[in-house]
């Protein structure tokens, strides 16, 4: 179930989970399974997309990830060696893999959004003009002006404190970025600005991202591959052409298919070949007139 | 992960002790612990211990949850029974006399006795209160055992609230310390190593977070319940109307009978028992 992207030994993995489960509250009467057999692969460089069902195990996934969470059985590989190899490391690895949880406001403590921001770097033992360099890149993605970077945090409006929230991740310098629903609870237009800062951001710096998120939309804008989850496990794995083409399987674990992708799955159902991307409203759009095309011809 | 910590722990059930009105569990329990300190001689202490192991079984709550609730306490009671056996002065010679150490038997007869009882009190009361009833009824059944109170003017019905409110938002706290917990870890925090003054300064990145949204979540509820048109001032009715039933009678009569079976058996002299020497050991009073 790796990527299809990759072939052989051409393959780059930044991180890897090889053969992964996870029992929540192993050996008491609570015991449950979170995930089993997982074994996927996210690539360098570029965005994954992580989505699934509620309690699909994206949340127990995504702490895995970082080594917050040990796995009960498998190894998770980052460069190509396993992060729990010595386990009294581990805080370096959660240095290298930057982990955003959902609702990350609500992390921020510090005087003011400055030293917020600095927190991570200063936890690494830089100098101070070095946290000083990553926090002013941070702060570039957040889009807030200077003068409100010496105002409490709690000052600031949800989205933007969510936004320092992630810059306050994104100035520890990892090479991985995590992050859990970045966008949940917010207005479209704030989703676009975080997902779109994100992206940039991580193009910038040839970050490798990982994004957890319940709506197709944003993956399909702005993810290069897709991993579905669904019962704890990997239900689909591939580009997001690949994985979003099977709306009627997608829809079946749970998940909000986009309208248009509905609407496509739909029209295949009646007999009318539509081919191409059948998730986005441009895709259908095109889909349709060429078959109309087709049909005049 | 913090979340193992468990805080007055109760397991759901179906046993008499959990079916059991709060009520009654709250002055047996009472009258348990009055039974616990009126216990003067061995074999009173042997009748205790029985009792305990009976209302153990009554509940069907595992032996390994018992011991596990008295295991906090372990260095403590080694701690006091040490100063007990070192520092009590007896009129008889003493055991051991060694430089400054002086050992009676009184010394070692208190460290016994009060281990014994510090533990029966834990078990019975976390038996009775704790493991077999659910916090909310817990506070339902105070707040009608002191409602007299309140017609002298003391707020019961405030003070069962904020009980209730409380004990609610123990777990939903617990859950939200890991979770910042986690999240700064995430942004390299450092939470266990380092000097006690590193240690206690790291505790401010998931401190203020906690406040705040403890303090949101305060207000947040107060809006909730003002929505629903909550009033202190005003009388309310429950969901759950408190009722006593036959069983709430008989253990009312077990327990008080138990209490006096103990006052009557620390004062049994040795020889109903025979006079022998473990007649004389058991009926030795403290």
């Amino acid at each position: 179930m790796h990527s299809p992207r990759c072939w052989g030994v051409m393959c780059v993995y930044k991180l890897e989970l090889k053969g992964i489960s996870y029992l929540y509250s192993k050996n008491t009467p609570f015991e449950k399974l979170a995930l089993s057999e997982i074994n996927l692969g996210f690539e360098e460089g570029k965005i994954t997309g992580l989505i699934g069902h509620t309690g699909s195990g994206k949340s127990t996934l995504v702490n895995l990830l970082n080594g917050l969470y040990r796995p009960t059985e498998g190894t998770v590989l980052l460069d190509g060696k396993d992060i729990w190899e010595n386990p009294k490391q581990i805080a370096k690895i959660r240095t290298q893999v930057g982990l955003v949880m959902q609702y990350p406001e609500y992390q921020l403590f510090d005087e003011t959004v400055r030293a917020d921001i600095g927190f991570a770097p200063r936890n690494l033992g830089l100098s101070p003009e070095e946290v000083e360099r990553r926090v002013s890149e941070a702060v570039a993605f957040t889009g807030i002006p200077d003068a409100l970077l010496d105002r409490s945090p709690f000052e600031l409006s949800g989205g933007q404190k969510r936004r320092v929230a992630i810059a306050g991740v994104m100035a520890m310098g990892a090479g991985v970025l995590v992050l859990d629903e970045p966008a949940a609870g917010l207005d479209p237009r704030g989703r676009r600005e975080i997902l779109d800062g994100v992206r940039a951001y991580a193009r910038k710096n040839g970050l490798t991202v990982i994004l957890v998120s319940h709506s197709m939309e944003d993956m399909a804008l702005y993810c290069d591959n897709v991993i579905v989850m669904n019962r704890g496990r990997v239900y689909a794995s591939g580009t997001v052409d690949e994985v979003f083409s099977d709306a009627d399987g997608l829809m079946e674990i749970g998940l909000n298919v986009p309208m248009v992708a509905r609407i496509a799955a739909a029209l295949r159902k009646k007999g009318f070949p539509l081919e191409g991307t059948l998730y986005t409203v441009e895709g259908v759009k095109d889909a349709i007139l060429r078959l109309g095309k087709e049909g005049r011809a | 992960m913090i979340s193992d910590i468990t805080l007055g722990q109760f397991f759901p059930g179906f046993s008499l002790l959990h079916k059991l009105d709060p009520r009654t569990k709250l002055i047996t329990g009472i009258l348990f612990i009055v039974a616990i300190f009126l216990a003067k001689t061995p074999l009173a202490f042997l009748a205790l211990f029985l009792f305990t192991v009976a209302m153990i079984l009554v509940s069907r709550i595992s032996f390994s949850v018992i011991l596990r609730g008295i295991r906090p306490v372990i260095y403590i009671l080694i701690f006091t029974s040490i100063l007990n056996i070192l520092m009590t002065k007896g009129t008889s010679v003493p055991l051991v006399d060694f430089w400054i150490i002086e050992i009676y038997r009184e010394g070692i007869v208190r460290a016994v006795f009060m281990t014994m009882r510090v533990i029966l009190l834990i078990v019975g009361s976390s038996l009775l209160l704790t493991y077999t009833t659910s916090p909310i009824s817990l506070t339902d059944g105070l707040e009608s055992l002191l409602s007299p109170l309140s017609k002298i003017g003391i707020p019961v019905h405030v003070f069962s609230m904020m009980m209730t409110i409380a004990l609610r938002f123990i777990p939903t706290l617990v859950e939200e310390t890991d979770k910042i917990m986690n999240a700064q870890k995430s942004r390299g925090a450092d939470f266990t190593s380092g000097s006690i003054v590193r240690r206690a300064k790291a505790l401010i990145p998931l401190l203020v977070p906690l406040f705040v949204s403890a303090f949101k979540r305060a207000e947040e509820l107060a809006v909730a319940m003002e929505c629903r048109c909550y009033r202190v001032d005003k009388k309310r009715t429950k969901l759950v109307k408190l009722t006593f039933h036959a069983r709430d009678l008989l253990s009312f009569l077990v327990f008080a009978l138990f209490l006096a079976g103990i006052v009557l058996i620390s004062r049994m002299p040795a020889s109903m028992l025979g006079g022998g020497f473990i007649a004389r050991l058991l009926c030795y009073r403290i």
